[in-house]
């Protein structure tokens, strides 16, 4: 309009076109839900079909949110800020992230929100691929696997990320054999939201920290690593407890009951509830295994959280450095 | 990953255009919501950064929605209230509102509608989904005050380039530089516009090589003179008196406010008359919240530096205190390769490669850390047996 009067002849503001362009957005359909392939704790992930980008298969994982009296929580959008702050660094061992939407506002008109993550689609995750392989994995295969989650660890950690749940189901095999980080950090958008209570959330992986209910940091990715990379030489879990005091248990009969002083202060469960089991000695229960591995896999599975290796650490061991990696 | 950089043609073709409203008028628009966005948060004390980037989602909303669909001033209001929540600086969104009404005539506010936080709440949602959850948004204060740590040169003049190139940073949020330029080139070429303006030549600069024309090449790779002085006229604009007509229209508005009666420079401080807002004259965005507000000389006019078709430089707009130090370092974000995104535009905007940023590491640098800790020796032995190699 070349001056203010021309504006005299539009209709006034109608909000009502506000809801209009909203309804808009959620019947503009982009992804079209193939299949279920996943059902965590906390969200289901659907297999689909990008139908703007002709038609590229990815995994979108569909999180509900609560609103609060002030719309979305700080912290879920703190979240995804930083998911799609990570996602510029297009990290080769971390899942990509390719669009972030939400389905408008919910049926129920209980507050919710559902969010949608799209990622792309991985052939399959860690779990599946070791329970589907025929035989003992070669050692270049778990070196370069190793490999691959610890770098994916050393780069959530140096932006300050910690994963909290590193195990073969959340670590995607792509159809080379690259393993990718998946499922972090959304913990708190997590925590606000009802957790589906049928779903079982394994322990084996969880470090005694975290157990013993302990502050903990970024060392609880490097012990669930640790626990992951065991695994990935014996296609079995290390630590199977069933509940957090028989996981303890594993734990104390593998490593040994720490020593008194290295107990950690305010826990409810002493250290003296434990019989005072010796170490195992980790060559047994992992024959056959290269030296260098037996070393970095024992300096993971430490547990004192400060005198574990870092990820970093890790990625630094001879086990990797000696040879070069395929 | 969403890219948001447009050429030109983009901006002129927009979804507002397309709905009938001439560039001029958006600009206007873009400046008086951008120019709200700065008083609103100025008043409720957030900081350069959380307005900065309440702006900058306001700029990439109307990339995909007409001014006549979102009137201008609730959409501001929307974009501030993202934006402290994102910058970790929440208001409530009642008290936005509070502010936003007391800064607007009452035909403007009426905009919002019969339950303004309602329409806010739908607002974030609409607003959420059209800039795609791309929350974190980088502003080239923290680069300008990075890039300025490396000139070398007289203190006193380094600083009041910098508090001058501050200034201009702040003002560019009322043009849509945001949309056209990653922020590391407008710090370099608001920088280089605020050393021209205070007469500080940059001869020499920690980091320095020989390949090194001047000592922007360190930090952007292939800015041309022409690009720099580009980006400073799109700044200077704000200041020229403008041509067009302009005061309370609105695209959506029933009836015609008055025409305003004083119009003479462009609103950079807004026009006394044409609305509250101009009331506010509060200095904004400034990195210091402390009253030691260091006033700026106007820069005088350097005839030999003269930006044809602006013969007097208007009196600029003093309302910046110095950067006094460099804020909380944040995460760098590497300029994503410019990869298409398609969704509600009609037609997806041609993307327009602009100048090399310097290429982003991978990933991360590495942080420095602590040496490995010694470690016993490893138990030489026979080397295992080579197992079977499954296919996944
Ligand atoms: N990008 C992906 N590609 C293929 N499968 C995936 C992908 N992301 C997740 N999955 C599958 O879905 C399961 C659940 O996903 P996840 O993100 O871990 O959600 P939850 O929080 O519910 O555990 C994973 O264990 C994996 O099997
Ligand atoms: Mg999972």
């Amino acid at each position: 309009m070349s001056s203010s009067g021309s504006s005299s002849s539009q209709s006034p503001p109608n909000m009502a076109s506000i809801s209009d362009v909203s309804a808009l957005f959620q019947t503009a359909k982009k992804y079209e839900e193939l299949n279920v392939i996943g059902t965590g704790a906390y969200g289901t992930v659907y297999k689909a079909r990008d139908l703007h980008n002709g038609g590229q298969i990815v995994a979108m994982k569909k999180v509900k949110v609560a609103l609060t009296e002030d719309g979305i929580p700080l912290s879920t959008l703190r979240e995804i800020a930083l998911l799609r702050q990570l996602e510029a660094y297009r990290h080769p061992n971390i899942v990509r992230l390719l669009d972030v939407c939400h389905g408008g506002q919910s049926m129920e008109r209980d507050h919710q929100l559902v969010l949608f993550l799209v990622f792309e689609h991985v052939e399959q995750d860690l779990d599946s691929y070791l329970k589907r392989a025929p035989g003992p994995l070669s050692e270049n295969r778990i070196r370069s696997m190793s490999y691959d989650i610890l770098s994916g660890v050393d780069f959530l950690h140096s932006h300050r990320i910690v994963h909290r749940d590193l195990k073969p189901h959340n670590l995607l095999v792509t159809s080379t054999g690259r393993v990718k980080l998946a499922d972090f950090g959304l913990a708190k958008t997590y925590d606000t939201e009802m957790k589906l209570t049928s779903v079982v959330v394994t322990l084996w992986y969880r470090p005694p920290e975290v157990l013993l209910g302990v502050s903990y940091n970024t060392a609880v990715d490097v012990w669930s690593s640790g626990c992951v990379l065991a695994q990935l030489h014996t296609r079995a879990p290390l630590l199977q407890g069933s509940c957090d005091s028989e996981q303890l248990h594993c734990i104390f009969r593998l490593i040994g009951r720490p020593p008194r002083h290295e107990w950690p202060e305010n826990v409810s469960i002493v250290a003296d509830s434990f019989p005072e089991y010796p170490a195992q000695d980790l060559a047994d229960i992992l024959p056959r295994i290269h030296p260098h591995a037996l070393d970095l896999i024992k300096g993971m599975l430490v547990f004192d959280p400060a005198k574990r290796l870092t990820a970093l650490d890790c990625l630094e061991h001879p086990y990797f450095t000696e040879e070069p990696l395929t | 990953m969403p890219y948001w950089y447009y050429d030109k043609k983009d901006l002129q073709n927009t979804p507002s255009f397309r709905d009938g409203i001439p560039n001029d008028s958006e600009n206007r628009y873009r400046k008086e919501g951008a120019r709200f966005i700065i008083d609103t948060g100025s008043k409720m004390d957030l900081g350069y950064n959380t307005v900065a980037t309440g702006v900058v989602y306001f700029h990439r909303f109307y990339m995909f929605h007409s001014f006549r669909t979102f009137p201008r001033y609730i959409t501001a209001c929307c974009c501030l209230f993202l934006a402290g929540k994102v910058e970790e600086t929440p208001k409530k969104c009642k008290d936005i509102i509070k502010v936003a009404k007391s800064l607007l005539t009452e035909q403007k506010f009426s905009t919002f509608g019969e339950d303004p936080k309602e329409e806010v709440m739908t607002l974030e949602r609409i607003l959420l989904q059209t800039i795609k959850f791309d929350l974190q948004v980088e502003h080239p204060y923290g680069y300008l005050l990075k890039y300025a740590k490396c000139l070398k040169g007289d203190k006193a003049k380094l600083q009041k380039m910098v508090q001058m190139a501050w200034t201009f940073v702040n003002d560019s949020l009322c043009t849509t530089l945001c949309l056209q330029w990653e922020p590391e080139v407008i710090a370099v070429a608001l920088m280089f516009l605020a050393g021209k303006l205070s007469k500080f030549e940059v001869v020499d600069w920690n980091g320095r090589v020989s390949k090194h024309n001047a000592w922007w090449d360190m930090f952007v790779e292939d800015i041309t003179m022409e690009l720099l002085e580009d980006i400073c006229h799109q700044v200077l604009d704000l200041y020229s008196p403008q041509t067009q007509p302009s005061g309370g229209d609105s695209p959506t508005q029933t009836t015609a406010s008055k025409p305003p009666k004083n119009e003479k420079k462009a609103s950079v401080t807004p026009p006394t008359s044409a609305s509250p807002v101009a009331a506010i004259t509060k200095p904004v965005v400034t990195p210091v919240k402390n009253g030691s507000d260091v006033k700026l000389e106007p820069p005088k006019i350097d005839m030999r530096f003269t930006y044809p078709g602006y013969p007097a430089m208007p009196a600029y707009p003093v309302y910046s205190a110095p950067p006094p130090a460099i804020p909380a370092a944040r995460l760098p974000i590497p300029a994503g390769p410019p990869l298409v995104y398609p969704e509600p535009p009609p037609a997806p905007p041609a993307r327009f490669p602009p100048v090399n940023v310097p290429p982003p590491n991978y990933f991360s640098p590495m942080q420095a850390r602590g040496p490995l800790p010694p470690r016993g020796p490893i138990p030489p032995g026979p080397p295992p047996p080579r197992p079977y190699y499954p296919p996944p």
